[in-house]
């Protein structure tokens, strides 16, 4: 994005939690992969102190200097995770998310039973090389924003129901329950059984397939870190268009081989003009010609009991700022507006937290001078939706605006 | 103040100098009633004075500090207004002397060398410090003990039982609206008449005993079936009551708990001697003040020592293993809880100097897991030292942590010069132990410090607390201009030091002091500053952490004197530049002196050196300067009641309570019909809104500046309504206000101002504001009942407006809260608070950026600006929902009410900040709040 200072880097340090080995480091620095790496020495005592307070019975979780954030976690008593992070805004919430995803993407490329059981720590180094191209996608600055809310990426296709049936079909004609179809890491749509996989796996199976280069067909072996961490699953991917790709889990039936273009012509050439039609949805999420006030500049509206979040910074592109910058706006605004009002947090419904006398609605946050710029985020029920608007947005109107917005958008979410 | 240093009452001082007492008490008595009738601060009075003992004048420490309070026992006679009016007698077994250093031996003086040593003094021939003198040898008695060896010997004797009752003070909010309820009655159950006559032809006169007349059926009392009636109640939970202070006693009760009653049984009344009364009056002065500070003294306080909780000092100068513990130089509590948290400081060092040598900067704050509970530990690095403090991060929020211990630092350092000098000097460590006791006191259990009078002011005090706390600010109290001229020239008269005794000719000497300047607090308001706003926020942080306020706010002070050297980071600054076109601050040494009568508490900077002569050692307080601050305080004793009407109703805006609104749907429904109000009360979402009550901002702009358009009016923007509104709002409204509405706060204000100006030839419709007072015109509009928020209804439920150049914040003082009521306001007040705590740590972030980019902009010219974080906030607000809170109906919903926490942040011309709460019915914008209350708020 280039937005970023030079010193604004994030560290991922994965190390052996018993002997202290470091599995690998991964950094980027503004929001781009780098080589820059710490020095082994910092490596060993950010580990060290960690396990210092583990042998004295106290789980160090975080700590904070001026402009930097360290959130340590360690996995099944066999992995430690340790992020540094220099981001302007970067949050104990939003690093320890990641480092729950990418603790998923380790376990989904190479299985629980190798992370937690080490008898060969090169082996798995190894091993855990492929799982870095999905890792990396958490450390930069990616389109998506699933990592952050564990809520499905998904976009609003223009004939829903139509490509509803369709999948169905193709996956009771395949034999699998757990058929989706993703255009650039977005769920398009998904079969029932899909949409039930569990929390991790359910971001990072379309986040893996977006981070993969792009091949016409593949054959991938994942371990589901919720559903099945021990034993493999075979991912299933055909690309149907460039960016618009059906995903397929299953066991060992059917092979790739039984998948032959027939099948898929027979099922999917009719749909071809939907299909086209859904290739922008990759960064617009929302079909064209949906109503949103021209005042909206980023969207974000997730829905807490499905899972699943609609993200998007594409409304006006031609005004400021970079879809970049509303991205790590909107993505901060969230994890303050989760870690200080809406605490609850997708997992639990509010009503069940002995209802407090005083439940908080909505709230709004206006940019200093230069800027202006207006966030705001409502919950109405199951729904939360935070929405960047454009200076000229009057602030005593933006709970209106929300509200609307959030009526409009309901039917599809 | 309240635990570790020794309170000293007199019954200790007897059992010492049983001779002395009585004499030294009426010289007291009679220094008092002199200091009273020569009210005006001559030098009669002083003079007067100094041939008599001060009685603060045995408690001065070595190094000259004095910590010297005496309650009045005048308050009860106003708290419980049945108690009939006699000339009130003065009883010096009420003082309280505190001592902070009880460690040491004292020689004692003989009385007569006591006296002369005194009269050298006075003229100047003796330096202050060879009056350091008497002490009890044997260490001081803690009052806050319980008095168990009294109290042992009362019930061998049989006539004494103790009954334990279970009391829940929650019953009374049921009844209290109506009337002062008679808590004994009410919470014990027991009935007790008072008697009149009795008391006139006894001599009992404010201390009439509790005959149990009565039970009062399904009562507590009644219940445990011990008590009878004839029984006389002579300690609550082993403190003494009479028909006095039991009201007082029993609303001190936080909650549902069992107590221990003691009676004096039926039969052995009859047989008993009168009792004399002193002892027992002023068993239970102290007893309050016990209260007042819960009994914190010995540590057992099971809830607090249970939760982890530290404060460390610690050097990052490891010598190599020499022996253990040794980087530890000062820790405070030593409880198991607390033991874990020491043991790992190891973490905490590693954390410090690792983290700084990979970021370049400190750390500031970590978080751990402890048996369970999440702790926040804050630190502070200075040079190669570490204070960390520790909390439990359910109990005290993160942003509030990073602010407790800023404001530790900065009060430790005005006490004592510097961290170091706190911390490492041996002789410290009983204060510090104190000092932190306080501190995490405060911190963990907010509501057993603040005794309040009322339940109510004390619910607010606890609440308010989180935020008002760490504000870089004093409460302040709003006062009419000719009141604010008349303190004025009251402190002014005072920091003159033109009287006699200071006159450098009489004496043919250099005065000892200037008074640099002085602030008088009443009630724990802040009423009158002559101090740089640095002096009065760090004298105001002093007294915060001991606890001053509340206690002049809640106890009438008999008396108040408190001395030492501070150290005024204002004044001991390092001179920017050598110019010596610029006054320089001399080199000089500050005292602090705080002489606190009734409701009042002077606090006044003196500075030695400079034009005045050098202080030599450990002065004590000088006499003179204390009796000129006292007479000061006489001298106002006429304000009282204006400042009094002040606190009732305050100045600042009106206030609604939130149960109206939630009572509203089906009362007011004739009058509210075509307001917004009840439309959003009743909880639909869809925000409807008529035109009539469109009266936001827009519609009152084009008024107000002359343009009255009601086509404009009627199409503003409500972008709730629909699509095509949302969609075409900004071009109906008029392009003056869109601008303005672009614009950044200095504009808003500055077009606001202008607005306001117009105002006065306009009257403002929307303000029907009572102005009861016969004003000028012009005062009117300065002074007229504010009203904050727009629209036909007040909608305002709080408010807390910050003022960093004075250093002062306002918000509606406790009685205005108190008239309010209601149980989810009260719950309102709460969350406020504790929401403007998470606004204001967005907001300090803005300011540290902001202060960052000062920095960088005067090294580049133009620095790329990252857009990424959301530092620059100036406007956050949170709407929140409630329904009352036990809601019985089953089958329809509790009704709905939702209101608005709003912070603005205003950087520019100067920083502020403002805090507002108000329903949900009307729109606000928060800088026309902002400029209503800030319109006129000069010290």
């Amino acid at each position: 994005m280039g937005d970023e200072g030079p010193g604004s880097t994030v560290h991922l340090l994965c190390l052996a939690a018993s002997s202290g080995v470091p599995l690998f480091c991964r950094s980027s620095s503004g929001g781009a992969p780098s080589r820059q790496q710490l020095p082994f020495s910092v490596v060993g005592s950010l580990n060290g102190v960690h396990m210092f307070a583990q042998n004295l019975d106290v789980q160090l979780n975080s700590a904070r200097t001026e402009d930097t954030t360290v959130v340590w976690k360690s996995f099944h008593d066999s992995i430690t995770l340790i992020a540094v992070s220099s981001e302007e805004g970067a949050s104990e919430l939003s690093l320890g998310r990641m480092l729950h995803m990418v603790f998923g993407a380790m376990v989904l490329i190479v299985g629980l039973e190798e992370l937690t059981n080490i008898r060969n720590v090169e082996r798995l180094k190894k091993e855990l090389r492929a799982s870095y191209c999905l890792i990396d996608s958490f450390l930069g600055s990616s389109e998506l924003i699933g990592d952050l809310t564990q809520c499905v990426d998904s976009v609003i296709p223009p004939e829903g129901s139509l490509m509803q049936e369709t999948l169905s079909g193709f996956a009771e004609a395949t034999g699998t329950a757990f058929v989706s179809l993703l255009v650039s890491g977005r769920v398009v749509a998904a079969t029932e059984g899909w949409w039930r996989l569990g929390m991790p796996e359910a971001v990072l199976l379309p986040w893996l397939v977006g981070s993969l280069p792009p091949q016409a067909a593949r054959d991938y072996p994942v371990y589901l870190p919720h559903g099945s961490p021990k034993v493999p699953h075979r991912l299933l991917t055909l690309t149907l268009l460039r960016g618009l790709e059906l995903c397929l889990l299953c066991g060992p039936r059917p092979p790739l081989g039984q998948l032959d273009p027939q099948l898929l012509e027979r099922w999917w050439q009719p749909l071809l003009e939907p299909l086209r039609a859904c290739l922008p949805l990759g960064p617009r999420v929302l079909p064209e010609g949906f109503p949103l006030h021209g005042d909206i500049l980023g969207l974000l509206l997730l829905h807490l009991e499905l899972r699943r979040c609609l993200f998007t910074v594409e409304p006006s592109p031609d005004k400021e700022p970079s879809p970049g910058q509303r991205r790590r706006l909107l993505r901060n605004f969230y994890a303050l507006v989760v870690t200080t009002h809406f605490p609850a947090g997708p997992a639990e419904k509010e009503e069940d937290a002995g209802s407090p006398a005083q439940r908080p609605r909505a709230c709004y946050l206006v940019l200093g001078p230069g800027m202006g710029w207006r966030l705001v985020a409502l919950q109405l029920g199951l729904r939360l939706l935070l929405l960047m608007l454009s200076p000229q947005s009057p602030t005593h109107g933006l709970r209106g605006l929300a509200t609307h917005t959030l009526q409009a958008l309901t039917p599809f979410l | 103040m309240m635990s570790d240093p020794a309170w000293r009452d007199s019954r200790g001082r007897s059992a010492e100098l049983p001779g002395d007492l009585s004499s030294l008490e009426e010289e007291e008595e009679e220094g008092d009633s002199n200091a009273g009738a020569s009210s005006l601060g001559s030098c009669s009075s002083a003079s007067s004075d100094t041939d008599l003992e001060p009685e603060w004048l045995d408690s001065v420490q070595r190094n000259g500090e004095l910590f010297y309070l005496e309650l009045s026992e005048d308050e009860e006679e106003s708290l419980l207004p049945e108690t009939q009016t006699v000339n009130h007698v003065r009883f010096s077994e009420k003082e309280v002397i505190i001592e902070e250093d009880d460690s040491r031996e004292r020689k004692k003086y003989e009385p007569k060398l006591k006296r002369f040593t005194k009269i050298l003094k006075s003229k100047r021939l003796l330096p202050k410090r060879y009056h350091k003198k008497s002490s009890n040898n044997n260490g001081p008695v803690s009052i806050l003990k319980h008095q168990s060896d009294q109290k042992t010997g009362v019930t061998v004797q049989q006539r004494y039982k103790d009954v334990t009752v279970y009391i829940n003070p929650r019953k009374l909010t049921a009844i209290k609206a109506r009337e002062q309820p008679k808590l004994l009655e009410v919470l014990v159950g027991i009935v007790h008449q008072t008697k009149w006559s009795w008391k006139r032809s006894g001599k009992q006169a404010d201390g009439e005993r509790l005959v149990v007349h009565g039970l009062s059926p399904g009562g507590s009392a009644m219940k445990s079936g011990q008590v009878l009636i004839g029984d006389v109640l002579v300690a609550v939970n082993d403190v003494d009551v009479t028909s006095e202070n039991i009201e007082r006693v029993l609303s001190c009760i936080p909650g549902p708990m069992q107590v221990k009653l003691t009676f004096e049984n039926a039969y052995a009344v009859k047989k008993e001697t009168i009792q004399p009364k002193k002892k027992k009056a002023q068993s239970s002065t102290n007893d309050l003040v016990k209260l007042l500070c819960g009994s914190e003294t010995e540590g057992i306080q099971p809830s607090i020592l249970g939760t982890p909780h530290i404060i460390m000092y610690l050097t990052l100068q490891l010598q190599s293993e020499v022996s253990k513990e040794e980087e530890i130089l000062y820790h405070y509590p030593v409880s198991e809880a607390s033991q874990k948290l020491k043991s790992v400081r190891g973490i905490f060092l590693t954390l410090c100097d690792m983290l700084e040598s990979v970021t370049g900067t400190q750390v500031t704050s970590s978080s751990l897991h402890l048996n369970g509970k999440q702790i926040h530990v804050a630190f502070l690095k200075e040079s190669d030292k570490l204070l960390l403090i520790g909390l439990p991060a359910e109990e005290i929020p993160l942003p509030q942590l990073r602010n407790m211990i800023e404001d530790a630092a900065q009060t430790l350092k005005f006490m004592y010069g510097s961290l170091d000098s706190a911390f490492c000097q041996v002789e410290n460590t009983p204060r510090l132990d104190h000092f932190f006791s306080l501190f995490f006191e405060r911190a963990l259990q907010p509501d057993k410090l603040h005794l309040s009078a009322s339940p109510s002011a004390q619910q607010y005090d606890a609440a308010s607390a989180v935020l008002l706390d760490s504000l870089p600010a004093v409460r302040w109290l709003t006062l009419p201009q000719e009141l604010k001229v008349e303190l004025d020239t009251v402190l002014s008269d005072l920091e003159a030091a033109d009287f006699e005794e200071l006159s450098e000719d009489y004496y043919d000497m250099r005065r000892l002091y200037t008074i640099l300047g002085s602030s008088l607090f009443y009630k724990g308001y802040l009423v009158c500053s002559h101090l740089p706003k640095d002096d009065v926020v760090e004298i105001a942080a002093y007294c915060r952490h001991y606890c001053l306020l509340p206690l002049a706010a809640k106890q009438r002070i008999g008396q108040l004197i408190i001395w030492r050297e501070v150290f005024p980071s204002h004044h001991l600054q390092p001179p920017a530049d050598a110019d010596a076109e610029v006054f320089q601050e001399p080199e000089g040494r500050y005292f602090l002196l705080i002489v606190g009568l009734r409701h009042y508490m002077l606090c006044v900077l003196l500075e030695a050196g400079g034009c005045t002569s050098k202080a030599i050692g450990n002065p004590g307080p000088d006499c003179i300067y204390v009796d000129q601050a006292r007479a000061t305080l006489h001298q106002l004793e006429g304000v009282d009641f204006r400042l009094e009407e002040q606190l009732a109703s305050s100045l600042g805006p009106c206030l609604s309570c939130a149960d109206w609104f939630l009572a509203a749907p089906r009362e007011k429904t004739d009058s509210l019909t075509t307001s917004p109000i009840l439309s959003r009360l009743q909880g639909s979402t869809k925000t409807v809104t008529s035109p009539t009550c469109r009266r936001t901002f827009f519609s009152d702009y084009s008024f107000k500046a002359r343009k009255p358009s009601p086509s404009r009016s009627s199409g503003g923007c409500e972008p709730g309504e629909g699509g095509e509104s949302v969609g075409t709002s900004p071009h109906t409204t008029p392009d003056a206000v869109r601008k303005q509405r672009e614009s950044d706060g200095a504009e808003d204000s500055v077009a606001l101002l202008k607005l306001t100006r117009k105002k006065s030839t306009l009257p403002n419709p929307f303000h029907l504001g009572n102005s009861k007072k016969e004003l000028s015109e012009k005062e009117l509009e300065v002074y007229n009942t504010m009203k904050l928020t727009s629209g036909p209804d007040n909608t305002l439920f709080h408010y807390v407006a910050l003022e960093t150049v004075q250093g002062i914040f306002i918000t509606p003082t406790h009685e205005e809260v108190a008239q309010l009521g209601g149980s989810v306001h009260t719950q309102l007040i709460k969350n406020f608070h504790q929401c403007c705590l998470s606004i204001r740590a967005i907001f300090q972030q803005t300011l540290k950026e902001e202060k960052k980019k000062t920095l960088r902009a005067a090294e580049h010219s133009e620095s790329a600006e990252s857009v990424a974080a959301l530092t620059p906030v100036k406007e956050h607000g949170v709407l929140f929902e409630c329904s009352p809170e036990n809601w019985t109906d089953q089958k329809k919903a509790p009704p709905v009410m939702a209101y608005w926490v709003v912070g603005r942040l205003f950087l520019h011309p100067k920083p502020q900040e403002l805090y507002v709460c108000f329903h949900d019915s009307v729109t606000e914008i928060a800088i026309e709040m902002a400029f209503k209350l800030f319109f006129g708020l000069t010290l």
